[in-house]
């Protein structure tokens, strides 16, 4: 009989509590935080998996998986509800000989060899979830064969004052990787990892039985099962991804990415209609925008009621802003209402929360040069009426 | 109970000029981001139908691409689905001229779909009504045929409707076909209960007596002859019946009416539609929007005003949309003015044109078209 199997799988490392997002991930996960109006992070990579020809994706969870779960549901958004394949999500679970959460991301993928062995695949596609971006991996995996590598990473070029924050990848100019720096104060290039590989998965089933087996180690790629594939001299190349990509784990480059979508200059076309970024739809009337209403240079989602002034910002799906409301720079996540003559001014707004009547949140950069920082209003809160959350308080 | 929903594609065609043209009625775009089938679509889903028929008589491509697997609105399952019945051809009847005669094609969906009550229904009406409390009706009333009802004023002198329904304390005093109506009398919405096995034996009276019309033949004569017991079923919320186009076009713009949306998009009982995984809609920095609904993966740079965008909609700099119905792909170009105006799917308004119709007669430009 024909053996089923698939070229190459994608495993999704969702598992992460995102601690940087503070009041953001309370209640979620990182990936299901919302981004962009109408998306949630996770959008992105699965997006992209479809968009790239992948159709097996395994999503692996472990902080607060219930909101991720019930959004990936049967991966039908995506159009991964597939017989053979699609999305599946895989918490960590009883062994018959001993039970444990996933220890780290190598581990992790560890605990879930006999899903990957169910689809036999020939490469394996690491990613997170916690990154915006579009990218296309069949030409990361094309580049990958073509070198024939063990491993492929996928590098971004970082401005060189910026390089001691990354993890740095030294490589030849063919692309071939000759040393890993984490942090490294006088850098050799600007590479930095984007915590996206692709194994052949033979070497790395082999990798990660050794590394599991290793009591010292972290169970982690970037710490462990990279630097042992480089020392034992396995091919290893860096793939220079040229395409717009940020790390939203903490809350100004979260609310950096949402700015990007609004700005012009940044390469972040979200309406290529040959790479669509899909998302959960939740069946909302369109958005109304009321005589009263004055919106520039922001994006409304569906479901909305503008009746404020809206000016720079992302309004996202479900949101009201009544008269005299000002929202400027300012991300709202969705189904939240700020009412009349409240003020938002460079923030963000979590899901499900109420500002009411006339309160402030944030400050102007000018207003406070000092102690200026963005102010963030987690999910299902309530301001009450007057009250003032300043530049910098997370709530 | 469960009960079964038939719904009728195309009675109104004829009527809606240029848009049905390339469509059935059924999947004529509506407020925004819907086709009208969405509204009876989604108020049978969400009153709990596992099995609906469309009765399609032309033109139905755009309907199955519209409705898909039926996904969007969980009618996918082994015992939830959406059947498609196209005419009814076995050499006698080909294509159907009536309603009545039309219900023919669904005799085979009607044995196997599981249920004892039958819900039929035009296309033509939007509104949000929970179907369940008009069977709960029906049933403690007893009679044969619930009709469901709503009271309006005409909006224009001689409009008239297709049943309406004189009535006195309950008690029927007459009942008219294409007659002209006020708010003291009840206009039929088309939607119809009855059971399964009375509707099953009057397909098959209609067809060997030469029956067409569901209200002629079938309502009007019944009450007349006494052989018919009615049953009326009052709807109080707001309903917007497209039955020509200016009824069409006004009640788009009716959607801009606060009461009328909440009426009808209801958060715990949502109207589906199919998901095109558009982006949010940006709006420029020299932007002027109001009193306007707009939906999602449009770019607006211009001015729009009382209107309805659909998906995907590019107003440039300088354009200015007034009070129009744009549907989904269209662009209006730079400095372009629009007003009282319907515009199909992908129609493009070059630079510097002007189109203004009138409010009792708007410009429709027909689908694909460059201006």
């Amino acid at each position: 009989m024909l053996e089923r199997r698939k070229e190459c799988i994608a495993m999704l490392l969702a598992g992460g509590q995102g601690s940087r997002l503070k009041v953001l991930t309370s209640d979620v996960a990182k990936p299901a935080v919302s981004f962009g109006g109408k998306y949630r992070i996770i959008d992105f990579p699965l997006s992209n998996c479809v968009n790239s020809g992948i159709d097996t994706v395994g999503i692996l969870t472990q902080y607060k998986p219930l909101e991720l779960n019930s959004y990936v549901g049967n991966g039908q958004p995506w159009g991964l509800n597939r017989n053979f394949g699609g999305v599946s999500i895989l918490p960590p679970y009883a062994q018959a000989d001993k039970s444990e959460w996933y220890k780290g991301t190598a581990n992790a993928i560890y605990q879930n060899i006999h899903f990957i062995d169910m689809y036999n695949p020939e490469y394996v596609l690491i990613l997170s979830g916690d990154h915006i971006y579009k990218m296309d991996y069949s030409k990361m995996l094309a580049f990958h064969k073509e070198r024939n590598a063990d491993c492929t990473i996928a590098v971004y070029d970082v401005p060189w004052e910026e390089t001691s924050r990354f993890g740095i990848v030294n490589a030849n100019p063919d692309g071939m990787i000759y040393e890993f720096e984490e942090k490294p104060k006088n850098a050799k290039s600007n590479h930095a990892s984007m915590g996206i590989y692709i194994f052949n998965w033979k070497v790395l089933r082999k990798y990660l039985t050794e590394d599991e087996a290793d009591p010292n180690s972290s169970n982690d790629f970037g710490k462990n099962i990279l630097p042992n594939m480089l020392h034992d001299e396995q091919r290893l190349f860096a793939y220079v991804f040229d395409g717009y990509w940020k790390d939203v784990g903490t809350l100004d480059s979260l609310w950096e990415a949402n700015m990007d979508i609004i700005n012009p200059k940044v390469p972040l076309e979200l309406k290529d209609p040959d790479f669509r970024i899909y998302a959960r739809n939740y069946a909302k009337a369109p958005s109304y925008i009321d005589p009263k209403a004055s919106v520039k240079n922001s994006m409304v989602s569906e479901g909305c009621v503008i009746r404020g002034t809206v000016e720079n910002s992302i309004i996202s799906a479900g949101c009201v802003v009544e008269e005299g409301a000002v929202v400027k720079n300012t991300v709202i996540m969705p189904e939240s209402r700020v009412e009349k003559d409240a003020k938002i001014i460079y923030a963000i707004i979590g899901e499900n929360t109420v500002v009411h009547e006339n309160a402030e949140v944030g400050k102007e950069p000018a207003e406070c040069p000092a102690v200026w920082g963005l102010s963030v209003v987690g999910s299902h809160r309530v301001i009450e009426e007057g009250q003032v959350i300043g530049p910098k308080e997370v709530v | 109970m469960k009960m079964i929903g038939i719904i009728f594609s195309d009675i109104y065609n004829s009527e809606m000029g240029e848009l049905t043209k390339q469509r059935t009625l059924a999947s004529v775009p509506f407020g925004g981001r819907y086709r009208l089938v969405d509204f009876v679509l989604s108020n049978m889903a969400n009153s709990g139908f596992e099995s609906i028929g469309i009765i399609t008589r032309y033109n139905y491509q755009s309907l199955m691409d519209n409705l898909g697997s039926c996904e969007e609105w969980d009618l996918n399952r082994k015992n939830g689905r959406v059947f498609i019945l196209p005419p009814f051809g076995t050499g006698q009847t080909s294509v159907s001229h009536g309603n009545l005669q039309a219900l023919a094609g669904a005799q085979m969906f009607l044995e196997r779909a599981k249920g004892e009550y039958v819900l039929i229904s035009n296309a033509n009406i939007v509104c949000n009504i929970d179907y369940q409390r008009a069977l709960d009706d029906h049933i403690k009333s007893g009679a044969e045929l619930t009709i469901i009802c709503d009271r309006e004023n005409p909006i224009y002198e001689d409009e008239r409707r297709s049943l309406v329904i004189e009535e006195k304390d309950g008690e029927i005093k007459d009942v008219t076909i294409q007659d002209t109506y006020d708010d003291t009398k009840l206009c039929g919405m088309g939607m119809y209960i009855m059971k399964k096995s009375y509707l099953q034996k009057l397909i098959k009276y209609a067809q060997v007596h030469g029956l067409y019309h569901f209200e002629r033949d079938f309502v009007l004569h019944g009450f007349r002859t006494g052989e018919l017991s009615i049953n009326l079923y009052e709807f109080k919320k707001s309903t917007l019946r497209s039955s020509d186009l200016l009824s069409y076009y006004n009640n788009n713009l009716r959607l801009l009416e606060e009461s009328v949306r909440q009426d009808i998009f209801i958060p715990n009982r949502p109207i589906y539609t199919k998901v095109r995984d558009e982006v949010p809609t940006y709006y420029a920095q020299n932007a002027v929007s109001s009193n306007s609904l707009i939906a999602d993966g449009c770019t607006i740079n211009g001015t729009v005003e009382d209107s309805v965008l659909f998906r995907d909609i590019q107003v440039e700099e300088g354009a200015e949309v007034h009070k129009s119905v744009v549907m989904q792909g269209a662009s209006i170009g730079k400095g372009s003015k629009i007003e009282y105006c319907i515009i199909d799917k992908d129609v493009t308004i070059t630079e510097g044109r002007t189109l203004i119709g009138a409010p009792t007669a708007p410009i429709v430009i027909q689908k694909g078209q460059k201006i």
